[in-house]
């Protein structure tokens, strides 16, 4: 079967910089050279999208998702590469594209329709459909204008998802609508899916593309980063925001990390490397809940230091402490290391966690507990999944089972009214 | 992209009238006087024409009452200027719409050309009313060229307008620029004063103005009831040219148009 979609080696270079048609920029060519600025938005990126499938693209503002999604609906064309898209397209970009404030609901559903590509008998057969989809029943011969605007998302949606798309575009444009309709909203995605429409779904609502996206493109500066399953790319996003964090932080030491714990940290024991294995000794970082993993840890010791105190902390991304495990408390004896040795050491956990993402923290103290030798709060983020269903933070692994039915013993109150 | 233009107009009929209804409808929303507004800027056109040109300074029109005569021009005119100016706006005015859904661009331009159209046909009746005021009568000729005249002002102002729209997108300068364009060529169309008053050295590059044969056409079909002039075919062959012309350069600038914003 030909591919839904086929985006190769795709560059999308802008000129930044004054407009070179400007009166400015030409008496500035002409007196010294003007010196054309450019940035690629998108840089040689690569993908496939067979029919039915579904992606979603995931990554920081100005990562290039907007662009990827112009190009994907012709809106823009790139500088080099190629790009097919076989079959009826759609795109929900802008809700509501080319609603006139003054027009009526009605007016408007043609116009739109007209718009996203339907003919005028298409938007005929399923106006009724639009229109209860929209829930704006008898405001349909009101000026739009007049709508509020969760009835205006709602009838740009119902639009554009009645369509009928071989391939459909999504733009993070479900922010505006309430819980219940962004709850339909994705059920409707998720249906569109099923029935074999293609779609590619951008979106900061991580938990909205795990529900509608098997697969992830991961965006970072124009370059594809990651491409893979929903929850290790989940995973690696979070990882890249973590190490940007961390490099924003580093150019502006002491600006932002002022906390004591940072200048007390001594380095003659450095961690050089953190990794989470699974059983088989695979590193990942999206892992099933209750699944058992190692955390390993690699530490250099520049000088000699009897008997630290390890340390492994999971938190929330609100940075709330989900588990902290010291071989303090667990009262674990420590061998002492000499100076100039490195060490490999390992944790072995039970992941009982709730899905989602957590941060996952460690630290080796000094034997008395006044200083640290190396700590990092962040030193790797990490997805959970499960198919239970649970939400929080833990997962406490509930079960389920209607134990007896018995027939109820007369209350004391009706006794005394019989 | 390479697709005919007309299989591709045909293919988006749907969104052209959609599209020109959205505009007209929205041009008279909340205006108490609505479609009549069509008609009173000509008319108030006419009054001062026919004041200054008829009463201060007297043209030569050939015994035709000279309100008749230049409200068959002007009408056709106020189509002609009033469409350049918004069709220069169709990209720009609409960059929302053009930055983020994929549609044949040149609907926008041709949908505020055809929306003028609602204008000019009351505007027409009005004319016809005015006639008969002055005991004129309305031959058959002009029935049947009437469409024809107005095919080929269609095919000068979308031409000129496929050129001014996308270079707009470029250089807003041509938003400013098509007004003086406009006053210029106004005089330089026999509008308020008669072909007879051009002198003989100049006609031959006064008719490459495609505008002097098709208004002479409206004219001659509806004041004298006959056929328009030979000037008319010279009209046609350039409003086509530029039509082409202007077509070439909306298509081969329009994958620029969401870039340059």
């Amino acid at each position: 079967m030909k591919p839904s979609i086929e985006f190769s080696h795709v560059t999308k270079r802008y000129r930044v910089g004054l407009p070179p048609l400007s009166l400015r920029a030409l008496i500035q060519q002409w007196r010294r050279r003007y010196q054309e600025q450019f940035h690629n938005a998108v840089n040689d990126v690569s993908f496939q999208l067979q029919p039915g499938e579904s992606m979603g693209i995931i990554g920081p503002n100005g990562a290039g998702k907007t662009t990827i999604l112009k190009l994907l609906s012709k809106v823009t064309f790139p500088t080099s590469g190629s790009i097919r898209v076989n079959g009826r397209y759609s795109s929900l970009i802008e809700l509501g594209a080319g609603f006139h404030p003054d027009l009526t609901g009605r007016e408007n559903i043609f116009l739109n329709g007209a718009i996203l590509g339907m003919k005028k008998r298409e938007i005929q057969a399923r106006f009724d459909q639009i229109v209860e989809f929209a829930e704006i029943g008898k405001f349909l011969d009101t000026p739009v204008k007049r709508y509020s605007s969760g009835m205006y998302a709602r009838l740009g949606f119902a639009v554009a998802a009645h369509v009928d798309p071989e391939v459909l575009i999504v733009d993070e444009v479900l922010a505006v609508g309430d819980m219940a309709f962004q709850r339909k909203c994705y059920e409707h995605m998720v249906k569109m899916i099923e029935n074999g429409t293609t779609m590619v779904f951008v979106s900061h609502n991580l938990r909205a593309v795990q529900k509608v996206c098997a697969r992830c493109l991961v965006m970072y500066r124009g370059n594809a980063a990651f491409e893979g399953p929903t929850p290790e790319a989940t995973a690696n996003y979070s990882n890249i925001l973590r190490t940007a964090a961390a490099e924003y932080s580093k150019t502006n030491a002491g600006l932002i990390e002022s906390g004591i714990s940072q200048q007390i940290m001594t380095h003659e024991a450095v961690i050089e490397q953190v990794k989470l294995l699974r059983e088989d000794g695979s590193e990942a970082l999206s892992f099933q809940s209750g699944e058992n993993v190692i955390l390993q840890v690699k530490v250099r010791f520049n000088q000699q230091v009897s008997a630290p105190i390890f340390a492994c902390v999971v938190r929330t991304p609100e940075m709330q402490v989900v588990y902290d495990f010291t071989t303090h408390w667990a009262n674990l004896p420590t061998p002492d290391f000499e100076a100039g040795t490195v060490a490999t050491i390992e944790y072995q956990l039970k992941l009982n966690l709730s899905p989602g993402t957590f941060y996952m923290g460690v630290n080796i103290a000094y034997q008395d507990l006044t200083r640290y030798y190396d700590r990092m709060d962040r030193a790797l983020d990490f997805v959970v999944t499960s198919n239970r269903g649970s939400r929080g933070i833990a997962d406490l692994q509930a079960s389920f089972r209607v134990s007896s039915i018995e027939p109820a013993l007369p209350e004391f109150s009706e006794e005394t009214t019989a | 992209m390479t697709s005919l233009p007309l299989k591709t107009l045909l293919h988006s009929r749907d969104l052209l009238s959609a599209w020109t209804m959205r505009i007209i409808r929205a041009r008279y929303q909340q205006s108490i006087l609505g479609g009549l507004w069509a008609v009173l800027q000509p008319i108030a056109m006419v009054t001062i024409f026919t004041t200054v040109f008829s009463y201060f300074i007297r043209v030569d029109t050939g015994g035709t009452p000279y309100a008749v005569f230049a409200y068959t021009a002007i009408v056709p005119w106020m189509l002609f200027s009033t469409a350049m100016t918004d069709m220069v706006d169709a990209i720009t005015g609409n960059m929302n719409l053009v930055s983020k859904i994929y549609f044949p661009r040149e609907v926008l331009v041709i949908a505020a050309l055809l929306a003028r159209l609602l204008d000019f046909l009351i505007a027409y009746a009005v004319l016809i009313v005015l006639m008969l005021l002055y005991g004129m009568k309305v031959f058959p000729v002009a029935w049947a060229f009437l469409p024809l005249i107005l095919l080929v002002e269609f095919a000068i102002s979308l031409g000129v307008g496929l050129i001014g729209a996308a270079l707009n997108v470029f250089y807003r300068d041509v938003r400013h620029m098509i007004g003086l364009i406009l006053q210029i060529w106004f005089y330089a169309t026999p509008i308020v004063y008669p072909v007879s008053l051009v002198p003989d050295w100049l006609r031959p590059y006064y008719y490459l103005n495609p505008m002097v044969g098709i208004i002479q056409s409206y004219r001659s079909v509806m004041i004298d009831g006959t056929v328009p002039p030979p000037a008319f075919a010279v009209s046609a062959a350039v409003s086509l040219l530029v039509l082409a012309a202007g077509y070439w350069l909306f298509k081969r600038l329009e994958a620029q148009f969401a870039d340059i914003i």
